[in-house]
């Protein structure tokens, strides 16, 4: 038998306003207790933007890529940067690197909470969405939504906008913001770090199958810090290398059902996970003591491999950006110069940073007059596809036992799991379950 | 944010084609409306939620996909006393969405948390296309007059649905 879901918000039914986000599709077989087929049909528009980005200033890719993504445009931004001065042989400040920071911490903060509030909650209480959950638990809705205001107001004052930053530009800042600007946000941040740490509390409590990832984690670690802008890569079998070394360890491949990219690790047939469990189990040790303390009490080991306890790696990653975020403005001073003259070079530059969902890595190849000749964007989401279809796979076979809908349901949430990025790699317009 | 009692939102990403309408029916209706009507541009759907707040009437314009013929022009309106949003609404929207958080989805949700204004009204323009980088069908393209008529309508600041003519347009 078929039963068909149909979500998403690309398309809307009968008289009503729908955001429309490209497209995507799961697909499961399933015979006799056994999965045949599991594909993750995608839309990835990175590819587009690569094709666009050639031709174009080297200055223009901040502005450019920001737009693939209404979630994560610093991250966009922030990989971009990193890859245009390497290509540049250029080096930005401490403060720059930190202003930088700051600015990632207030994405990070608005899509870890939208996601664990509005989108992932919801599962583990049992509601079909964050609307049902907030007649009943209209506090814990109110708490998320401060949450994220608070990231919002972060972005405003340190990006010039909310959404898709303005003020980020190759080699810094258009203007750096004031001791004064940023000490106006310091209450709104203490307080959501107290909410934040409320928060591992709370999803802590929730009922989380059992299950445990196999596979290769990847993550970028920085010289100090938890892993936010910058770093280089790690692997959990203890693989490192720089970014600029990335392609020669990622390859990318066509898949016959998709037309996304899916990516492989040094060649390996198992599928490798970027993300919040890959950069907590790598750099657990990283958190500030304040997030280490949640963490602990949380019950998370230095490791965390279950994919469905990624709910509670993610509050305690919004605990941590809460609190760098305010060891940034409190150490800011107004001293700092915006950015650094950035001129064109001819060469190969590469940039990656931790966007919410992962490692995002960009390449770029500029001649000498800085115009763009080829570019590439490895977003975290194309990465997962593969590990996405194992966990669906996994998944589908221990639930056997359930029901048609309660197995959709559960497989949505192994997605979910993941927080698939609307824009920047996927949108599942259609889940299918075919039994025979 | 200015907090005036009349807001209007245009929603939607200016890259995805048709997906950019609410943004260009918002940029219109700003050189149009009287200062007393603050007009916004957003494209997450969850900052109506906040945008909300204070408000006595929020329109709110963004691309439809509801099945009728490309650039028709839809109005629902809705509000604290109104009816909730139909069912169907979420089946696009992210009720059990992977992802998507729709509009439908953060009124219902801001009514869930009383935050809901006395007179919410979602204007939609049918749109076909989601391209990247891609113009408007011009299907749509040529039902922004009409579009912008609806959202001044709403606001009570001009407007003449009945022929589709701009709200403004006094010469006529």
């Amino acid at each position: 038998m078929s039963h068909k879901l149909t979500d998403g918000g690309q398309v809307m039914h009968v008289g009503t306003l729908s955001r429309v986000e490209g497209e995507g599709a799961m697909h499961i077989e399933y015979r006799d207790g056994v999965v045949t087929d599991v594909q993750l049909r995608i839309y990835e528009p990175p590819r587009f933007y690569e094709a666009f980005l050639r031709g174009r200033s080297f200055t223009e890719p901040p502005d450019i890529t920001a737009r693939i993504c209404g979630i994560c445009p610093v991250a966009y931004q922030m990989s971009s940067c990193w890859a245009i001065e390497d290509a540049c042989r250029i080096e930005v400040t401490e403060e720059i690197r930190l202003m930088r920071r700051l600015l990632y911490c207030g994405e990070w903060i608005e899509s870890h909470a939208l996601h664990i509030f509005l989108l992932h909650a919801p599962d583990f209480l049992g509601y079909d969405g964050a609307i049902e959950m907030a007649a009943d638990h209209p506090q814990v809705v109110e708490r998320g939504l401060r949450m994220k205001k608070a990231g919002n107001d972060l972005m405003d004052t340190v990006g010039g906008r909310s959404v898709h930053p303005v003020n980020v530009r190759v080699g810094g800042f258009y203007r750096m913001p004031t001791r004064l600007e940023l000490r106006a946000l310091r209450s709104r941040l203490e307080r959501a770090r107290d909410e934040a740490i409320e928060t591992v509390r709370l999803v802590a409590g929730f009922d989380f199958p059992d299950m445990e990832q196999p596979y290769e984690y990847l993550s970028l670690r920085a010289e100090q810090g938890y892993p936010i802008e910058s770093g280089s890569v790690v692997t959990s079998s203890g693989g490192a290398f720089a970014v600029r070394d990335f392609t020669k360890h990622i390859q990318e491949f066509h898949v016959a059902h998709s037309n996304a990219l899916h990516a492989r690790l040094d060649g390996s047939p198992d599928p490798y996970v970027v993300g919040p469990l890959a950069r907590y189990s790598l750099n657990s040790d990283r958190l500030s003591p304040v997030a280490r303390d949640a963490a602990r009490e949380a019950g998370l080991g230095p490791m965390c491999r279950n994919p469905f306890r990624s709910i509670i790696v993610r509050a305690v990653e919004l605990v941590e950006a809460y609190t760098e975020a305010l060891r940034i403005i409190d150490a800011w001073t107004d001293s700092a110069s915006p950015s650094v003259p950035v001129p064109p070079r001819a060469g190969e530059g590469f940039g990656a940073s931790e966007a919410p969902r992962g490692t995002l890595f960009h390449r770029y190849v500029l001649d000498d007059a800085g115009i763009i000749r080829d570019a590439q964007i490895v977003p975290p989401t194309s990465q997962n596809q593969p590990s996405v279809e194992a966990d669906l796979r996994t998944m589908v076979e221990a639930w056997s036992d359930l029901d048609d809908h309660a197995l959709l349901h559960r497989c949505e949430q192994a997605i979910r799991n993941y927080d698939p990025c609307i824009s920047c790699a996927t949108h599942f317009l259609d889940l299918t379950v075919d039994r025979t | 944010m200015t907090g005036g009692a009349v807001l209007v939102v245009g929603l939607g990403s200016p890259d995805r084609g048709d997906d950019a309408v609410g943004g260009e029916v918002a940029r219109a209706v700003a050189a149009l409306a009287p200062p007393d009507v603050e007009v916004v541009e957003h494209e997450d759907p969850t900052d109506l939620i906040e945008l909300f707040s204070g408000r006595s009437l929020v329109v709110v314009v963004d691309a439809v996909r509801s099945g009728t013929a490309t650039g028709t022009v839809r109005v629902l309106e809705t509000g604290v006393g109104g009816e909730p949003l139909p069912e169907t609404a979420w089946a696009g929207t992210g009720r059990a969405g992977t992802h998507a958080f729709g509009v439908a989805a953060a009124v219902e949700l801001a009514r869930a948390l009383r935050r809901l204004p006395p007179r919410v009204v979602l204007v939609g323009v049918e749109a076909a296309a989601f391209d990247y980088g891609a113009p408007l069908t011009p299907e749509v393209a040529a039902a922004m007059p009409d579009a912008v008529d609806a959202v001044l309508c709403a606001t009570g600041r001009g407007g003449l649905p009945t022929d589709g003519r701009m709200g403004t347009d006094v010469s006529r």
